[in-house]
């Protein structure tokens, strides 16, 4: 979830908006005493902004629909978790983009209405750079900016790259705006340039944000330029150390220890498996909450055992490591040329 | 925070931000190396899901700050102390009832 901070409804104060993975796009309203709860930004006949996959508030269950499919277009199933709002078409009103994060392209939810009464469409449309669709993979987020001053504003999308495994990394990539407009004024975009490459995830130390690569760009050091600040998970594995015999016998023992724990932990889900298994929905919604906390305490006392091996088999072999932060690239291509401010 | 008093960061079609005007941008910057920001001296945004920082003054001060927003849907903002590289420790955005502000995620 990447907030944008924008006066959406247009009355002096700032809102939050934001895409979340809940499918949809949210926004909290700016008051005089503070952000309000935030709620769904709605299409123009008062129905939730998607495009396929959405978590329903009601059923309680991921669901799909393609009732906003462009039906020109073959699409996978795509999944919003990012949004900004932007006047894309230059018609004095924000319209909607929407990032997917399943299948990294970016689509358009165009206003119909006006800046003071919004009226989103009902279709998302596909946005393209060049004569291709944008697609980055697996989308992060995307922010509007006019990275090079040209007076054209370009796309800055982190994509997510693989989040877990040791396929490529995400990336940072920029879609440079182009003065070729549509006839209705839409902004167009070029080919993408990649401002940060995916990496290999080897290291023994975190060095970058390896995936999950979220962007912001701003003049972060005053010194006139743009730089940008990047959220991700780092992936390292630390360097091992040569061990003593006793230790070797150690790790050989909490080896096992944790497998044993792994096989509990395996064991009760099993039984919260079995225990669900033939019954009706309300009926296995409930007994799954009755299994869960019964094995509330047992689950507890096996995560925490399970944490503690394992920092102690880490402390020996050091396992593979991924962990979230905050990264900060200062821009270094030109001297400063005017003070900004920090 | 107030929504009144922060600034809106306004991403305009001139490359100007806080008055102040940007040196134009090459299109194939060169960054160096990247450090992990800290905040009150701890690892700003570290642990959480999917971390999303963006630049913003969030108090009025003219200074860019930084909030992190997560996958769970909550905030966190960093301030900066003014003129310095150094950020105060990382505090939650809070809703006008004084609540954690929650975008209420699945």
């Amino acid at each position: 979830m990447s907030p944008q901070f924008v006066d959406f409804d247009g009355n002096g104060l700032t809102d939050i908006l934001a895409g979340t993975f809940s499918g949809s796009p949210w926004i909290s309203i700016g008051t005089t005493k503070g952000w309000s709860k935030p709620e769904q930004i709605l299409d123009q006949n008062g129905k939730r902004i998607v495009l396929n996959q959405f978590w329903n508030y009601q059923t309680e269950k991921w669901d799909s629909t393609n009732r906003c499919d462009d039906p020109h277009l073959q699409l996978e199933n795509g999944h919003c978790t990012s949004a900004f709002a932007i006047d894309f078409d230059q018609d004095g009103d924000f319209d909607l983009l929407l990032g997917d994060y399943d299948t990294g392209q970016l689509f358009l939810r165009r206003n119909g209405g006006t800046a003071k009464k919004p009226a989103f469409g009902t279709i998302n449309e596909r946005l393209s750079a060049g004569s291709e669709p944008i697609d980055v993979g697996k989308m992060a987020t995307m922010r509007v900016l006019d990275w090079n001053g040209d007076g054209h504003s370009d796309l800055l999308i982190g994509s997510m790259g693989d989040t877990y495994g040791q396929g490529p990394g995400g990336a940072v990539l920029l879609f440079p705006g182009s003065p070729r407009r549509g006839d209705n004024g839409d902004m167009a975009f070029d080919a993408p340039v990649t401002l940060i490459a995916a990496e290999g995830k080897s290291g023994q130390n975190p060095k970058r944000p390896d995936a999950g690569l979220y962007a912001d760009a701003a003049d972060h050091d005053g010194d006139g330029d743009l730089d940008l600040v990047v959220g991700g998970y780092s992936m390292w594995t630390p360097n091992g150390r040569e061990l003593t015999t006793a230790e070797q016998q150690k790790v050989a023992i909490l080896g096992e220890r944790k497998a044993e724990l792994m096989k509990q932990i395996q064991k009760l889900g099993k039984r919260l498996q079995q225990a669900v298994e033939g019954l009706g929905e309300n009926e296995a919604k409930t007994k799954r909450k009755e299994v869960l906390k019964a094995q509330s305490k047992m689950r507890r006392e096996l995560s925490s055992k399970l944490r503690d091996c394992t920092a102690q088999l880490n402390e020996l072999v050091p396992s593979p490591q991924r962990k979230s932060f905050v990264w900060f690239y200062e821009n270094i291509t030109t001297a400063a040329t005017t003070g900004g401010q920090r | 925070m107030n929504p009144g008093l922060s600034r809106t960061l306004t991403l305009t079609a001139t490359c100007t931000l806080f008055g102040a005007t940007l040196a134009a941008q090459d299109l194939n910057p060169t960054f160096a190396k990247p450090v992990r920001l800290e905040a009150g001296g701890k690892l700003l945004g570290a642990g959480r899901l999917y971390p999303s920082p963006v630049y913003r003054d969030m108090n009025g001060d003219g200074h860019l700050d930084i909030v992190v927003g997560d996958l769970r849907g909550l905030l966190t903002y960093a301030l900066r102390e003014p003129g310095t590289d150094e950020f105060r420790a990382e505090a939650k955005v809070m809703d006008l009832d004084g609540r954690d502000l929650d975008f209420n995620n699945w």
